[in-house]
């Protein structure tokens, strides 16, 4: 089975810092990781190579910078890596996105293709469900078990609030993994030396692809930010103390949430 | 102005009404599409249009005043054979069909587990922008769009989004954000019997399905939650939330730290990548206060603390806070709590 993965390299958001004296984002410094949710698709594909053979793509449209991300994949086992960049490609929201990545799969033989769930950064969940609707393949979300039933399907198992179900897909498809659904494995540094001594990580510019320069980056948007601001702070009474006497304290506590209406016991 | 040649040409002008996706859960209408009503209320008023509601699935029909109940003045139904399994690009292509054919100038859908699966593929199928898991909308005073308002950059920034040029407008919402409207049997609207065109088939097939009971209350409907986050050292601190939670009639949640830990499971978490909860009060235990889940608990009635931490930011967005170890601190609260219960039944 060919697999091609679609990644994202973010901004590590857990390690974002606010500067107390403007009140304004530090977004400089910030390190940038693969999507955390797409280590999952990365593992449910090498998992299906490992049992069933064939090869894993990466794929990711971003800055040049984002060629770490790839050589991560590639250290995880991935074979080919492609990174999608060119001046053109940048603003593009999810439609355009999704444009660019299916039109730079349609490129390539393969037979599946899996997302992570949503990024950390912008969460949209979208890119799966788009890429798929481009190439008018079946696709599923919150996937956490994949089986190769041979004859051109899948068997997929996904998990919802309150039930687990089971799909059978014809190929090609698009699979987009649940968060947690994996534990995924850790880089080889054999593997992740190929990438200095072989073309292992490609770089497609629009010469490359050559789609028309409407259909993509900002102006194959149709949505634009308007504005953004900071979260506005909800107001609370912060009554915070550091008890000598926790349990007088905690009493306290007690009794002024039952006044509150808050508790009833 | 070109547009793209795989777009077709639209005249924004034409597109009128704001629509509601009404998810069907176990033959009644979703709690989700439901809130989408009321927010579609809210927006038809600000920019004079009509409200409508869209129904797909077998034998849905019947649940067509039940929407007008709460708020559509229009309902649009699929009620076909086809629709009586869910399937993500079968439904997509239901609604975009409705939409080609009726114009609406915005689509709601509820961010449910489904509704984020399907309605990116709605928004391709037209051409047309989609913003996702929206905490408020609001009319663009100047250009008089609907925007959509979400959390962006991990909950650090929200940005405001418009859809240009392109209609509908497709928005996802956050469950549980907005409030359900009330249920007006008063009401009266027009209902509209419709055949959306859809293939024959999607190469998907459902083949097993397997319900579970959580055994518990969902987090996003408890009226008490005890949440616990990395700070609780390990899986057994939810030990002691857990006879806390009992005692008081809560349900226990926890953080992003403490599903990515095993601790506890992923429908049980609370912030940005899990729920938004709206209880009366919520206990966070060890969980320090990062954006993303300050996020989820911004709806909260009463934020209550409990850290070892003193520079903890959760100290910062709470209304009580106690700085002390939890291991002390939940079994004072928990005796606190049994010993007013004896005084009461005295």
């Amino acid at each position: 089975m060919d697999i091609v993965v679609c990644i994202k390299w973010v901004p590590n958001t857990t390690s974002v810092n606010i500067d107390q004296k403007t009140g304004t984002l530090i977004r400089s410094g910030v390190p940038s990781v693969i999507n955390p949710h797409d280590l999952h698709a990365l593992e449910i594909a090498l998992t299906l190579k490992d049992r069933f053979g064939g090869s894993v793509t990466a794929i990711t449209m971003a800055p040049p910078s984002a060629k770490l991300g790839l050589e991560h994949a590639i250290g995880m086992g991935c074979d080919r890596a492609i990174l999608l960049t060119d001046m053109v490609y940048a603003g593009a929201d999810t439609l355009a996105t999704s444009y660019t990545l299916a039109k730079t799969i349609s490129k390539l033989k393969f037979d599946l293709i899996l997302v992570g769930q949503e990024t950390v950064d912008s969460s949209t969940a979208h890119i799966g469900a788009q890429v798929a609707s481009w190439l008018h393949i079946p696709y599923l979300y919150y996937v956490v078990d994949v089986n190769y039933l041979g004859d051109g399907k899948i068997w997929a198992k996904r998990l919802l609030e309150d039930a687990y179900e089971e799909y059978e897909l014809t190929l090609p498809a698009l699979l987009a993994a649940a968060m947690h659904s994996t534990h995924p494995r850790r880089v080889k540094l054999s593997y992740k030396l190929r990438c200095k001594s072989e073309q292992i990580i490609e770089v497609w510019s629009n010469k490359t692809l050559g789609l028309e320069a409407n259909c993509v980056g900002l102006k194959g948007s149709p949505t634009i930010v308007r504005k953004t601001s900071f979260v506005p702070e909800v107001p609370r009474k912060k009554i915070v103390c550091k008890p000598k006497d926790v349990e007088q304290a905690a009493e306290w506590l007690i009794k002024r949430l039952i006044e509150e209406r808050l508790l009833k016991i | 102005m070109s547009i793209c040649s795989e777009w077709d040409k639209i005249d924004p002008r034409e597109y009128r009404g704001i629509w509601a996706y009404l998810e069907v859960e176990d033959g009644v209408l979703g709690e989700g599409g439901l809130q989408m009503l009321g927010v579609a209320r809210n927006l038809a008023s600000q920019k004079d249009t009509y409200v409508g509601g869209v129904l797909i699935g077998k034998g849905v029909s019947s649940l067509a005043r039940e929407a007008i109940y709460y708020g559509a003045d229009k309902v649009f139904i699929a009620d076909d054979e086809k629709f009586e399994e869910y399937y993500a690009a079968l439904y997509a292509e239901a609604l975009a069909s409705l939409a080609k054919e009726h114009k609406p100038e915005v689509i709601l859908v509820s961010g449910t587990m489904r509704g984020r699966e399907f309605t990116p593929y709605v928004a391709n199928t037209l051409r047309t922008g989609i913003t996702a898991d929206c905490t408020s909308f609001e009319v663009d005073p100047a250009v008089k769009d609907v925007l959509g308002v979400r959390p962006t950059f991990g909950a650090y920034l929200i940005a405001h989004i418009r859809t240009l040029n392109r209609r509908p407008a497709i928005f996802t919402a956050r469950p549980n954000v907005f409030p359900t409207p009330e249920r007006n049997p008063a009401r009266e609207g027009e209902i509209i019997h419709t055949q959306p065109k859809v293939a024959d088939g999607y190469g998907v097939k459902l083949v097993n399905k397997k319900r579970f009971s959580r055994g518990t209350v969902p987090i996003e409907k408890a009226k008490i939650l005890v949440s616990g986050g990395k700070g609780l050292g390990s899986r057994d601190g939810f030990t002691i939330l857990q006879e806390f939670a009992k005692v008081i009639g809560g349900e226990i949640s926890g953080s992003r730290k403490a599903v990515d830990a095993g601790w506890i499971t992923h429908d049980k978490q609370v912030g940005q990548t899990g729920k938004t909860v709206r209880s009366d009060l919520y206990f966070a235990v060890g969980i320090s206060g990062a954006v993303q889940h300050l996020y989820g608990i911004r709806e909260a009635r009463c934020v209550v603390a409990i850290n070892k931490d003193p520079d903890a930011p959760i100290f910062d967005n709470c209304d009580y806070g106690l700085i002390g170890d939890y291991t002390e601190v939940i079994p004072a609260l928990i005796k606190a709590v049994k010993k007013l219960q004896a005084r009461k039944t005295e």
